[in-house]
């Protein structure tokens, strides 16, 4: 069994589609205001003068997927108070709803805002790794659903190996924090973690 | 703000407050009793005691209130080995059963004074740890607005001033009941009472210090944060929070300085006793809505490191 399964993203391939989001919500039945993936349109740059016009000036803009990183250190788990949030042996992060007392400090935590509220449920929510699909050698249905081919998933070392140690861009907060279980591939024009330049385009679709 | 984040900021208040007023109470107790014996402290402060257990449990109810799914509240405290927050609960839990029983055996008088005063110094303690673990809670490394000693000397400052206050204005209330027949002060309790409430005025004083200290240096610290959260919170704070925090800081000196002077004065010299009350009464209130629009800053103007 793996020790530490991740996700690995290519942020040079992903168009921003969210065909990954979707595919998460349909497979996880999940209401319309709980992403477990969200799909954030990273951009900025300026205008100067040229000539009698303003021309663009450095403008960049990317797209960044994420769901739940996963963690190798989760704070989610370490700060819950009713210990409903647990780590399997093969690093996937899970919360038991039925332990779960809705007290949303997980996420106050988590810097990746991967914990949902389920209004309806009066509990927390989060990525599953598709848990159901891995037990019968599938993959994750965001993996299956990009048509960028921009999403992976398995053994971390494999995904480091394979891909590289890239992990922290804009808007993403640095790895470090929390250990995060990823692998990202940067845009050409991708901003390293805390360096950031831009800011999150799509603000009211991504809360 | 929503109606989760005014659950929180009145349990936190009203914790703090308890705990606060319970601590202060041990102290005026101690020295009432070494002046003029235990039986003239008694009278002073047993009313006073049995005011907090209700504040406390209004505290722990509205903590309900937040949760989604309160059926599993007493799950709570299973996470003790890693989560301030279930160490919280556990501390306000067992503030609440110790220094309900001694509020207990104190108003009944069971037991020696000795067992009696065992018991209040670990209710006292217990209550320590309560507003340290509190503190914790918030101090969060991906929430740049909390996670700073400023979190802890805030939440001890606010559990003082508020004890202070609190305390004075239930003995002053407490000497009304007691003298309705007999006003004058000519009386130990009335000596009692000025005295106490002199130091109450000096330490409300000393404690408005801390927090115009700390409050602008916190705005500082934060706006001298590198991360973007950091940044957006000190955002926050200048702009539309600005006014509120202002309005806290200029209560929060009306209340416990300029009228904590006056009381302190009032107290000094015999004869002023009703205008004396009024001011205790006024400097609880103001100081008490100063504290709440602090708070209330607090939890509005947070900023999470990350998306």
């Amino acid at each position: 069994m793996a020790k530490q399964l991740g996700f690995y993203f290519d942020a040079s391939a992903c168009s921003g589609c969210k065909a990954c989001q979707v595919a998460c919500q349909d497979k996880n039945d999940l209401p319309h205001n709980v992403t477990w993936r969200r799909v954030f349109h990273y951009g900025g740059g300026s205008w100067i003068p040229d000539g009698d016009v303003m021309a663009p000036n450095d403008v960049y803009a990317y797209s960044v997927s994420t769901a739940c990183m996963h963690c190798e250190e989760p704070l989610c788990m370490e700060v819950c108070p009713a210990a409903a949030i647990s780590k399997r042996d093969d690093g996937v992060v899970l919360i038991d709803q039925s332990k779960c007392i809705g007290c949303r400090y997980c996420e106050w935590a988590c810097p990746y805002g991967a914990m949902r509220f389920r209004e309806d449920l009066g509990v927390m929510s989060k990525c599953t790794f598709c848990q159901d699909l891995l037990a019968q050698g599938q993959s994750p249905a965001c993996v299956s659903a990009c048509v960028m081919r921009a999403l992976d998933f398995g053994e971390l070392d494999d995904l480091r190996a394979k891909y590289g140690a890239g992990n922290g861009i804009e808007p993403l907060p640095e790895a470090s924090f929390t250990k995060a279980a990823v692998v990202i591939t940067p845009h050409k024009d991708a901003q390293m973690s805390g360096t950031g330049t831009g800011k999150i385009l799509n603000v009211s679709e991504e809360v | 703000m929503n109606v989760r984040e005014w659950a929180l900021i009145a349990f936190t208040i009203l914790a703090q407050m308890s705990v606060g007023s319970f601590l202060v109470l041990g102290v005026v107790h101690f020295f009432a009793a070494r002046k003029d014996g235990m039986e003239e402290a008694d009278r002073l402060s047993d009313r006073a005691l049995l005011a907090i257990g209700p504040v406390l449990a209004l505290s722990l109810i509205v903590s309900l209130v937040h949760l989604g799914n309160p059926m599993n509240s007493y799950r709570a405290v299973t996470n003790l080995g890693t989560s301030w927050l279930s160490r919280e609960i556990l501390s306000a839990v067992s503030f609440t059963v110790v220094g309900g029983l001694f509020a207990l055996m104190q108003w009944r008088k069971i037991a020696t004074p000795l067992i009696r005063n065992v018991i209040a110094w670990l209710a006292a303690l217990i209550g320590v740890v309560l507003v340290y673990s509190m503190s914790n809670v918030y101090m969060l490394p991906t929430q740049p607005a909390w996670d700073s000693l400023a979190t802890p000397i805030t939440f001890f400052a606010t559990t003082l001033l508020l004890g202070v206050l609190a305390m004075g204005a239930a003995f002053v209330a407490n000497y009304a009941y007691v003298q309705r027949t007999n006003p004058g002060c000519a009386d130990k309790q009335c000596q009692l009472l000025r005295a106490s409430l002199r130091w109450i005025a000096v330490a409300s004083v000393v404690l408005l210090g801390i927090e115009l200290i700390v409050a602008p240096l916190q705005v500082a610290y934060l706006a001298a944060g590198t991360s973007a959260a950091s940044q957006a919170s000190a955002a926050l704070v200048f702009g539309g929070y600005g006014l509120i925090l202002a309005t806290r800081l200029v209560l929060v000196f009306l209340g416990a300085g300029i009228i904590g002077l006056f009381l302190y004065q009032n107290a000094t010299s015999p004869g002023q006793e009703k205008i004396m009350g009024t001011l205790t009464y006024a400097a609880f209130v103001i100081v008490f809505v100063a504290e709440v629009l602090g708070r209330y800053v607090f939890y509005a103007a947070h900023v999470r490191i990350g998306i």
